[in-house]
């Protein structure tokens, strides 16, 4: 069970249906196994429902209910199947992740000009934000460093830990502009995340941008 | 909280039991009429337009025609089940035109809701009122900052320009709403059933 959660304000976001592409993404993957959050979650979608209610009707024009009672005995089409996710995934990748990683976690092209840490670019990148999933090698330590932006990162295998923490598998955790860290693999696994940035990393330490796999 | 929102969030219930259990067309038709401008209000209020806001009722209650079995009064209200299928839709509409786009179903994969065993029917019921009350009880100038985060989905600095505040003054108002919401979602919080049984 996770230790670290979304703020409620993005799990209010994500309620709302507000929160596209990769942030909600990740959102989606901390809830698969975080009970505590879900909970939230059902509170935030019931304010939706009060919202919806609240809201002044629009009328509908007539021929929208006579369209859809045409509708109504027509078979579903299968438009969801074109969207079936990889049929090989790795069982430690969330569910809402798995359509966008093409293969187990060692089976990926992982980049990077470092040994201690290397990063897979995922198709889900947007104006705002980008995403990739990053890989530090057990027991290496990245280079001390701090944001421009916000970095949200979710651990999917493996645990690392910084001053703040020891972060385990479902973790969801922000880092911002105030935070400076240096995070440290554990010895005895790779630890596989999932990060979201909204501006590239800064690193501070002297080898610290040679070794940024964030810069493109 | 009057007797009549009560009632209609009631009937609301039964209708959608109805249609679940004899696919009965006129169950169908009532319920169009009575939630259809109220979905299509909200699609409008998140950006819509009225042709596209359409199409997403349509298609919003094509699926509680066809799902209606799924609908589980002891997990979620009705108007709060109605909010989820409306909100997804608006979501696929937009992502109609473009497959890069991550869909409803890779944020709510439809397993979730499947095992829903955790809350029980009084629970249920009381947060739906709870929720009501004290959206209601928000004063104005939380109200709006919640209600922008639910239609528009903006920026807090967007948000600020347009009310023309400070920064700072909306992401207090919204922490002090998303604070007496939160409230909720921790349980044993008698005083609230308290506040909420002064209310009747
Ligand atoms: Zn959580």
């Amino acid at each position: 069970m996770a230790n670290y959660h979304p703020s409620d304000e993005l799990l209010m976001q994500f309620s709302a249906g507000q929160m596209p592409n990769a942030l909600g993404i990740m959102v989606a993957c901390h809830l698969e196994t975080c009970h505590h959050c879900n909970r939230r979650i059902k509170v935030y979608e019931q304010l939706g429902g009060e919202i919806m209610q609240d809201t002044a009707p629009v009328e509908v024009g007539s021929n929208v209910l006579s369209e859809l009672l045409l509708k109504l005995d027509k078979p579903e089409t299968e438009e969801s199947s074109a969207q079936k996710p990889y049929a090989s995934v790795d069982p430690r990748i969330p569910r809402p992740l798995s359509r966008f990683v093409p293969s187990y976690f060692d089976q990926l092209e992982w980049s990077g000009m470092s040994r201690s840490i290397k990063e897979f670019e995922l198709p889900i990148s947007d104006t705002q934000y980008s995403a990739k999933l990053y890989k530090i090698s057990a027991g290496k330590e990245l280079p001390v460093h701090t944001h421009k932006g916000n970095e949200f990162t979710l651990v999917m295998d493996g645990s690392f830990s910084d001053k703040a923490g020891d972060y385990h598998q479902g973790d969801f955790i922000l880092a911002d502009t105030q935070t400076v860290h240096q995070p440290k693999a554990a010895d005895n696994a790779d630890c596989i995340c999932f990060a979201v940035l909204d501006a590239p990393l800064k690193m501070t330490g002297f080898f610290g941008r040679m070794l940024n796999p964030f810069l493109s | 909280m009057s007797q009549d929102q009560t009632d209609t969030a009631q009937s609301f219930d039964d209708l959608i039991i109805i249609i679940a259990q004899n696919k009965d067309r006129s169950a169908f038709i009532q319920l169009f009429e009575q939630v259809s401008p109220r979905l299509k209000a909200y699609a409008m209020r998140c950006g819509a337009s009225a042709t596209d806001a359409e199409e997403v009722v349509q298609e919003a209650l094509l699926t509680v025609w066809r799902k209606a079995h799924t609908f589980n009064p002891k997990t979620a209200s009705a108007i709060t089940w109605l909010y989820t299928i409306v909100r997804n839709k608006r979501i696929d509409l937009v992502r109609k035109e473009r497959p890069d786009l991550i869909t409803s179903d890779d944020l709510w994969p439809e397993t979730y809701t499947d095992n829903e065993h955790l809350e029980n029917e009084v629970e249920s019921d009381l947060n739906v009122n709870i929720v009501r009350t004290l959206l209601h009880g928000l004063p104005e100038t939380q109200r709006q900052i919640v209600y922008k985060v639910y239609f528009e989905g903006k920026p807090h600095s967007e948000i600020a320009n347009e009310l023309d505040l400070p920064l700072g003054t909306i992401k207090s108002r919204l922490r002090l709403a998303m604070k007496k919401l939160d409230t909720l979602a921790k349980e044993q919080m008698t005083w609230l059933i308290i506040i909420l049984l002064t209310n009747f």
